[in-house]
């Protein structure tokens, strides 16, 4: 910690000092004061390094560190395979990136980040001192947010430069650069959905409780069994119904896909690329059916974005200050 | 440096009076439809320290809560360093510390960064923070404790971190929400003197709610008393405190006679456990019960003017507390 470094090595009465209160004098403070807006700042910073335990012990930053290079992991893989075979073109998408992968590194990492960001406030009873300081109700959820949102990006960003890098570095003029660097922005963008409906989802849940065990399961056990629930629904509906016409899943399989936030992304992501070709074999577990259903993805994406970031909104406003 | 008791302006809209730290007018707080927290509370509290006592349960932390703008009144209005509670939370939170009466801290963390950290959302950018983390905390009598975690830190010591978040922004006014809760003699003491010694020396208005009134007596100029969202009595410590129109007289034997006596002289004594009561009605009255003392020859122990005690403002017996009772209560 470099602020405490830093105080430490001021020399001063504190020094050999033994308990004895010298009096140093009370200085006030006349210089300028932070507005609103970068008090809020500060705290977003403060939160988005504890996501990733940064500022806290060294425990903190295992599990954060570790899911961090498994979502790196595809990038490497990627990288060393164009490197050394750069003839069949890239193996990891920048939409898709490794879907399995992705989904089990980020419901890790939301359950396990999500409560240091509040459920730690709550517990110690923390709250009422932010709330008597001068910022208002909703900057408290709004700042937390934002710093969530911030984290999830990073972990499902960064693994995409990474992933451009690898890619760009091996293919040969710009024009190809060019057709990469094309290619990552909708994998950014699309990154930008992850981040948001994940976070938003994942604090309103770790709001619920104080307990910082509870709120891992809090957290984890609805992400892990909606997304075991809708795969479930999602095969049943393939296996027992079949296709309704051709390329064109039951119902059930199509709508299975909106019960958890995964396969939803999944199926928002389908929905916006260009649709797959008829009676294209359906890649893995991951890949959510959504037949004609696209816009209902679409919608139940802004649908549920909404419901989790005003739950966490009212969440706060609920909260006792005392 | 006096305490005035000031009706409820009629006019809209409401103006806080110049220079109270803090004011109340009719201020009324209910939750739901049975429990009322404030009943029309109105008083105006000059710079100083000052005591707000009573029972637990009688309004204090929801005064506190409406004062930081954290809290809507039902009805009424608050004001803090002549800003209105209800439209101006913001520029009051700013210039207020606020010390709560439960706990409120991380374990993880060491008292120096918590304290920088709540330094940054009081508004400080991050090198002021650092520094008056480190003052405020030096201040409070921590020092190379600073860097362990709080979690292993005394009650003593995690009051004083209380203290030092409260401390850090640099507030005009301080909110002290029972700061004596869980310490023993020795804690108390030195808390109390800490206390005191911010209000004298730093210059910062002060309000501590305490349900303890020998704490309040010990370390404030002014004693607000509120019992069931009531006012009680607004007034200095000294006048609380001042001496009564009552003479104590003790003798070791004889009372009975001396009662007779004094009420055939033409005084009105009351019979108490240590001795007589007797109201002053003029100089005279000293020269009566002398002389009866010394007419029936009885064992003269101790005369002594009786002094009021803060605990009188709380008992139901009028007799004892006498005009203080219903002082501001508006309703």
């Amino acid at each position: 910690m470099p602020a405490d470094a830093q105080a430490a090595a001021l020399p001063g009465p504190s020094a050999d000092s033994g308990g004895v209160i010298h009096n140093i004098g009370y200085r006030r403070y006349d210089a300028q004061r932070l507005g609103r807006f970068q008090i809020v700042r500060a705290l977003t910073w403060h939160s988005f390094r504890s996501a990733f335990g940064i500022g806290r012990g060294a425990k903190a930053k295992i599990f954060p560190v570790l899911l961090f290079g498994l979502m790196c992991l595809p990038a490497a893989v990627n990288a060393v395979k164009m490197a050394t075979s750069p003839a069949g073109g890239p193996i990891v998408t920048y939409d898709d990136y490794v879907p399995s992968l992705r989904t089990v590194a980020m419901l890790i990492f939301v359950a396990v980040a999500a409560p240091n960001l509040v459920s730690s406030d709550m517990r110690n009873h923390v709250l009422p001192l932010y709330f008597a300081r001068p910022i208002r109700r909703i900057d408290y959820p709004a700042a937390k947010l934002a710093a969530f949102f911030l984290a999830c990006l990073a972990m499902v960003e960064i693994p995409l430069v990474l992933l451009y890098i690898g890619n760009a570095a091996q293919v040969h003029g710009a024009h190809r650069v060019w057709l990469q660097t094309l290619q990552l922005g909708p994998g950014l963008l699309y990154g930008v959905a992850w981040a948001a409906l994940l976070a938003s989802i994942g604090l309103l849940l770790a709001s619920t409780t104080g307990k910082r065990v509870f709120a891992i399961c809090a957290v984890g056990i609805p992400l892990f069994f909606t997304w075991v629930l809708a795969n479930v629904l999602m095969h049943i509906g393939n296996q027992a119904f079949g296709p309704v016409g051709v390329g064109q899943p039951s119902a059930l399989a199509s709508l299975a896909g909106l019960i958890s936030p995964f396969t939803l992304l999944g199926g928002v992501l389908h929905w916006l690329r260009a649709a797959p070709t008829p009676g294209a074999p359906v890649r893995g577990l991951q890949a959510t059916t959504i037949g004609h259903y696209g816009p209902v993805y679409g919608a139940w994406f802004v649908i549920v974005l909404a419901i989790a970031i005003g739950g966490l909104i009212a969440r706060y406003r609920r909260v006792g200050v005392a | 440096m006096t305490v005035s008791i000031t009706r409820p302006p009629t006019r809209q809209p409401w103006r806080p009076a110049p220079g109270a730290v803090i004011e109340a007018a009719a201020l009324t707080m209910r939750y739901g439809f049975s429990v009322t927290a404030l009943d029309q509370l109105t008083v105006a509290i000059k710079p100083g320290v000052t005591g707000l006592v009573g029972a637990n349960g009688a309004g204090k932390s929801t005064l506190i809560k409406i004062l930081l703008g954290l809290l809507e009144p039902t009805s009424g209005h608050a004001a803090v360093l002549g800003q209105d509670c209800a439209t101006s939370g913001l520029e009051i939170r700013a210039l207020t510390g606020y010390m709560p009466e439960h706990d409120c801290l991380p374990p993880d963390v060491s008292a120096t960064e918590f304290v920088t950290h709540l330094g940054r959302m009081s508004g400080l950018p991050a090198t002021a923070a650092r520094e008056r983390a480190a003052d405020s905390l030096r201040h409070v009598g921590l020092y190379e404790e600073r860097y362990r975690l709080i979690g292993t830190y005394s009650t003593g010591m995690k009051q004083r971190v209380k203290l030092a978040q409260a401390l850090v922004g640099d507030p005009r006014l301080l909110l002290l929400d029972e700061p004596t809760n869980g310490l023993d003699p020795a804690g108390r003491a030195a808390m109390l003197d800490l206390i005191a010694r911010i209000g004298t020396e730093f210059g910062i208005s002060i309000m501590v709610a305490s349900h303890l009134l020998g704490e309040i007596e010990q370390i404030c100029d002014h004693l607000v008393a509120i019992d069931g969202g009531r006012l009680l009595r607004a007034d200095t410590i000294s006048s609380v405190t001042r001496a009564s129109e009552v003479l104590l007289v003790e003798v070791d034997e004889g009372g009975d006679l001396l009662l007779a006596e004094l009420t055939r002289r033409g005084l009105s004594p009351v019979a108490c456990e240590r001795g007589l009561l007797v109201q002053i009605a003029r100089d005279q009255t000293y020269d009566v019960i002398r002389d009866a003392v010394a007419d029936l020859g009885l064992p003269l122990s101790r005369m002594e003017q009786r002094r009021h005690r803060i605990e009188e403002l709380f008992r139901a017996d009028p007799a004892l507390a006498g005009e203080t009772i219903g002082a501001g209560s508006a309703s």
